[in-house]
């Protein structure tokens, strides 16, 4: 491919920030390109479950976003993409190498998943947080955009019954990296965070205690399209009942390198909490935190919700997790009300 | 009538599904006459769906959709678009909320979900059958634009507009711009001093030729609708010509003659100004006003300043813009007499009080005469009230107060701060200031929620007393030379332009946003934006993001010089009316008007003013009114679906 794409600008990220950006872009009547490294455009909100204050289901309210950006006409789009090299030119204008990664599966996929039936290859799914598993050829999730399945190469056996089955004819594993040189006059970078990895806490014991997970994996178990029907300990499936959460876990800590406050974490706890409260009525959930940082527009009023629900929030920063026999998490904290040295018996715990 | 209705009945992951059967639905609406097909889907609102909605209004060629899913208010538009792809008129689409009102409303009995959901079904297709294919409707707009507020929020979005291409009238009520950051010195998190931020975003303003800036100015009227506000401005002179560059040895003699004093607002009353002022010396724009309601005009300073007019007239002048960006800002709350002592110990000041007056203070510290060494600081004064009216965090100030105390350090040897803290909220990277001035040894404590912090007064000493948290419950005294009061954000009190623009207000009584993640800028009421601190309390950076999000809405709205608007308007039959004026009577928008059709007054509807509010239609004597997409026999085969 020799042939030079121009547009006014590149937006690096389908995420919420950069869909956004793209559209207000395209309706001010500018031709932008979005690059989204993922196979699916909507970042991590499209994985969320409710979004505080409003409980908005997220899916539901990121999904239009999506999919207009997606149908606009100034908008082109490249998923599974990824950008190098990026030069500025004595115009001003920056060159850019676009990088498009091979899927095997080309753009005639409807998305039938008949593949995934027949594909033997069984891996950990990212997008449900390795909570369960997924074929080696998958539609990502049931509202991706595009919603087209990929081939993950590095897992695949290379049999070949995805495609004996596929009605569409689109797989095709003779695809290979394509590099296209574009021309833009601006870039707008909206690549996203990463979360925190906790192996890096191993006081905490996440990877090593299966009962204890982080807050995407339980953000995924209160979705509509959770991967079980109900929230379960991964260690033995059992319904919890007494759900700790342990904030500030890889924020504000110069041990790991990071002494800035997340901002978001004691609002998801707390909404998390509350929705726990909704799917587990008889479960207690404890917010273990340094402080409650509920400082938006009506966050203040949504953390009160949640502690008239019911919630407990005990003041303290947790020492040290350990495992009990029956997969119960016994959590050592100080208790900063009473200035003692507790212990406190969970049988799930949310980092 | 429609003959080939789609009905497509979505589970919403299983937000619908978990209570409404939705396979149930669909049976029984696949029952009604007219109904081509009737389909359950995970998510309606997925690509997937809606292109094989696309494929199915093409290849059945359905006359009609009706897609029983959410609230409208999250996807009618969506629908809407499907339909246009597929090349049908989006008002031969219904949509049916069978979440909201069905199955989060019924949760405890999906049975009667189910029921619910069945009926509201039926009647949506009863409607789509008697549905007219209805016409765009566009207007003409202006790319034009009214900020209201000078202060950062309003003239970065003033800027940015008018780099856009979009025309700009900036008004702002004080004779200088620049709202409460110009008050602050060093700010957070950059440590600027406000008054150079301020010069900054004014000679920008200045230097564009798209921007009319008006200072001592308000909005007094405005009629019309989005893309065509007619609005009527007012200012008042400032009483000093503006058109020459003034000799400021001659202003500083007149204000030194001047023989008014009054407390001075900008140091929030601790110090006095002359009637004839500035409030410091770089203020903007760089002429002196005067204050008239204090003058009394004796003429001392126009005797030796020629640039003093006191005979200017009030003014007024005429707009058409195409929207309205608010960015009026807020206040700071002013604690009630006796609140933590305020006004009953000479000491306890607010935290505007004090930022201003580490400003104003030469070599020593120094409150009414007195040297500053122990500082209490109290937080949360006139926010996160339990029983009061203020249940929000006001979030700019636990930083505010963080970085005023280490300034004050950087400024005075032998300080000590003492912050009376509930629970610190110095998120993102605001964390650094909270470590910063832990390091320097600021003591921090904690209060309970049900015992709060107490100032009271012991032989002459100021003492504050808390049971602290962070000492497991001690009680912890502290005898503080200044007890500073952390006043938190409260709603502007602009009554005025509140009931002239109808501003929607939320609970905590600042201005509110169409939704606070997708819609963060807009208002209900179309062209009319929000910005800055008016919305919400916010930082600087904060409220600058929302005035660019809020310009780039302005302008992408009007950039094209059209508007369309929803057809959904009312009707007359000219036949039938008779022309009474019920109708012109009761109509919130000024859209009727008294017509002469073949010798006989009739009432006609202004397109453009008209909102498709409805509220003519029940008050005319002979029914001569009708809505598009909600016409009586419209409603009348809905009612008849409902009660069946
Ligand atoms: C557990 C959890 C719960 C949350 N709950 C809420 C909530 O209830 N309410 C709320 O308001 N917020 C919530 N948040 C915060 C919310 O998720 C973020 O504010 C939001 O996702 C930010 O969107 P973004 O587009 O900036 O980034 P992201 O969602 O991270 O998207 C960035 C995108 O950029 C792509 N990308 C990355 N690198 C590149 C590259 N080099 N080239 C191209 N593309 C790239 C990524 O693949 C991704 O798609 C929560 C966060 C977490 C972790
Ligand atoms: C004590 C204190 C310290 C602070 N320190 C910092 C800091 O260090 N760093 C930081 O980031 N933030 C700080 N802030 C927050 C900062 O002040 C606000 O974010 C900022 O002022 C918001 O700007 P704005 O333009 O939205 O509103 P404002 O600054 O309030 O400006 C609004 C303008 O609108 C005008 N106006 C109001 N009504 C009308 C009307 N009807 N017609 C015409 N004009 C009208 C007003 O006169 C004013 O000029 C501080 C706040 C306080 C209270
Ligand atoms: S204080 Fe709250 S928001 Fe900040 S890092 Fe900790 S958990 Fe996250
Ligand atoms: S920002 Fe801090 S001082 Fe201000 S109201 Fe919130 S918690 Fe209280």
């Amino acid at each position: 491919m020799t042939e030079k794409k121009e547009y006014d600008v590149l937006v690096l990220g389908g995420g919420i920030s950069g869909s956004e950006s793209a559209l207000n872009l395209a309706k001010q009547g500018f031709k932008v390109i979005l690059v989204e490294k993922d196979l699916s455009l909507g970042g991590k909100m499209i994985h969320l479950s409710k979004v505080f204050p409003t409980l908005d289901c997220s899916a539901c309210i990121t999904t239009p976003k999506v999919s207009e950006t997606a149908r606009h006409p100034n908008i082109d789009i490249y998923t599974f993409s990824e950008v190098r090299d990026i030069e500025k030119l004595n115009s001003g204008d920056f060159q850019v190498t676009l990088v498009q990664k091979p899927r095997y599966v080309t753009e005639d996929c409807t998305g039938c998943q008949l593949c995934e039936d027949k594909c033997p290859v069984v891996v950990n799914d990212q997008y449900q947080w390795d909570l369960v598993g997924r074929k080696a050829i998958y539609v990502p999730f049931s509202i991706a955009n595009p919603r087209i399945a990929a081939i993950d190469i590095e897992n695949c056996s290379l049999c070949g019954a995805c495609e004996k089955v596929c009605p569409a004819n689109s797989i095709d594993f003779s695809q290979v990296e394509m590099q296209t040189p574009i021309v833009v006059k601006t870039v707008i970078i909206a690549i996203g965070f990463n979360l925190f990895d906790p192996t890096l806490i191993p006081r905490y014991g996440f990877g090593k205690y299966k009962n204890v997970v982080t807050s995407m994996q339980m953000e995924r178990q209160l979705v509509p399209t959770r991967p079980f029907n109900n929230v379960l300990r991964p260690k033995d499936g059992k319904m919890p009942d007494n759900i700790a959460y342990v904030l500030c876990a890889g924020s504000r800590d110069e041990t790991v390198g990071n002494p800035i406050c997340s901002q978001v974490c004691c609002m998801y706890s707390t909404k998390q909490a509350q929705l726990l409260m909704g799917a587990l009525p008889m479960a207690d959930v404890t917010v273990y935190y340094l402080h409650i940082r509920a400082f938006g527009k009506g966050f203040c009023e949504f953390y009160q919700q949640a502690k008239g629900m019911g919630v407990e929030f005990i003041k303290g920063k947790i020492g040290l997790i350990t495992e009990k026999e029956n997969g119960n998490l016994l959590l050592r904290y100080e208790d900063i009300e009473s200035g003692n040295i507790k212990e406190a018996e969970h049988d799930l715990v949310v980092l | 009538m429609k003959q080939k209705i789609g009905v497509y009945i979505c589970q919403c992951g299983s937000n619908i599904s978990d209570y409404v059967n939705v396979e149930e639905v669909a049976a029984q609406a696949e029952k009604i006459e007219g109904v081509a097909l009737a389909k359950t889907t995970m998510f309606a609102c997925a690509d997937s769906t809606q292109k094989e909605i696309e494929e199915d209004i093409k290849s059945r060629q359905l006359d009609a959709i009706v897609v029983a899913s959410c609230s409208p208010k999250l996807h009618l538009f969506t629908f809407r678009n499907v339909a246009i792809r597929a090349g049908l008129n989006p008002f031969n689409y219904v949509q049916v909320n069978v979440r909201e009102q069905c199955s989060w409303a019924h949760s405890n009995n999906p049975k009667q979900a189910t029921e619910k959901a069945i009926h509201l079904v039926i009647a949506g297709i009863e409607r789509v059958k008697h549905s007219k294919a209805l016409p765009a409707i566009k207007i003409s707009a202006d790319n034009a634009v009214l900020v209201v507020g000078a202060g950062v929020s309003g003239m970065r979005a003033a800027i940015e507009l008018a780099k856009m291409g979009t025309e700009v009238v900036l008004i702002e009520k004080n004779h200088f711009v620049g709202g409460r950051v110009s008050q602050w010195n060093k700010l957070f998190i950059t440590d600027e001093t406000g008054q150079e931020v301020v010069a900054r975003l004014y000679q920008e303003v200045k230097n564009h030729n798209k921007i009319k800036l008006f200072t001592g100015t308000e909005l007094i009227s405005k009629s019309g609708g989005v893309g065509n506000f007619d609005i009527q401005i007012q200012f008042t002179p400032r009483y000093v010509l503006t058109t020459c560059k003034p000799d400021w040895e001659k202003i500083q003699k007149a204000i030194s003659l001047c023989p008014i004093e009054v407390d001075d607002d900008f140091n929030f009353g601790l110090t006095k100004r002359k009637a004839i002022y500035k409030n410091f010396p770089s203020e903007l724009p760089h002429i002196p006003a005067i204050d008239i309601v204090n003058c009394n005009k004796c003429g001392e300073c126009v005797k030796v300043c020629e640039e003093v007019d006191l005979e200017q007239q009030v003014e007024k002048l005429n707009f058409r813009v195409g929207a309205i960006l608010l960015t009026t800002g807020a206040d700071s709350y002013e604690p009630k007499k006796g609140e933590f002592a305020y006004q009953e110990i000479d000491n306890v000041i607010t935290l505007q009080q004090f930022k201003r007056l580490i400003e104003i203070s030469g070599k020593e510290l120094l409150y009414h005469g007195k040297k500053i060494r122990n500082i209490a600081f109290i937080y949360c004064v006139g926010s996160r009230q339990q029983d009061g009216e203020n249940k929000y965090c006001s979030r700019y100030c636990c930083t505010s107060v963080i970085h005023s105390a280490i300034l004050v350090k950087e400024k005075y040897e032998g300080i000590f701060n003492f912050h009376f803290t509930r629970g610190v909220r110095t998120y993102g990277k605001q964390e650094i200031l909270y470590n910063k001035a832990a390091k320097q040894g600021d003591i921090f404590l904690q209060s309970f929620e049900d015992s709060p912090t107490e100032v009271t007064s012991e032989n002459g000493k100021t003492i504050v007393k808390i049971n602290d948290i962070l000492t497991a419950n001690m009680e912890i005294e502290v005898e503080a030379d200044l007890v500073v009061l952390v006043t938190g954000m409260v709603p502007r009190e602009n009554t005025a332009i509140s009931s002239l623009l109808k501003i929607p207000i939320g609970r905590d009584k600042f201005y509110n946003e169409v939704h606070p993640k997708l819609r963060p800028v807009e208002t209900v009421i179309d062209g009319i934006l929000i910005a800055g601190t008016c919305q919400s309390p916010k930082t600087i950076m904060e409220s600058v993001n929302s005035a660019l999000s809020a310009a780039a809405k302005a302008n992408s709205l009007l950039r094209t010089g059209e508007i369309e608007l929803e057809p959904t308007l009312a009707v007359i039959d000219k036949e039938t009316c008779d022309w009474c004026d019920a109708c012109a009577a009761v109509c919130p928008y000024d859209a009727i008007e008294k017509s002469e059709v073949n010798g006989k007054f009739v009432a006609q509807i202004a397109k453009a003013n008209c909102k498709g509010c409805g509220m003519c239609l029940p008050v005319c004597p002979v029914n001569a009114i009708q809505l598009d997409g909600y016409t009586d026999v419209e409603m009348e085969g809905m009612i008849s679906a409902l009660v069946s």
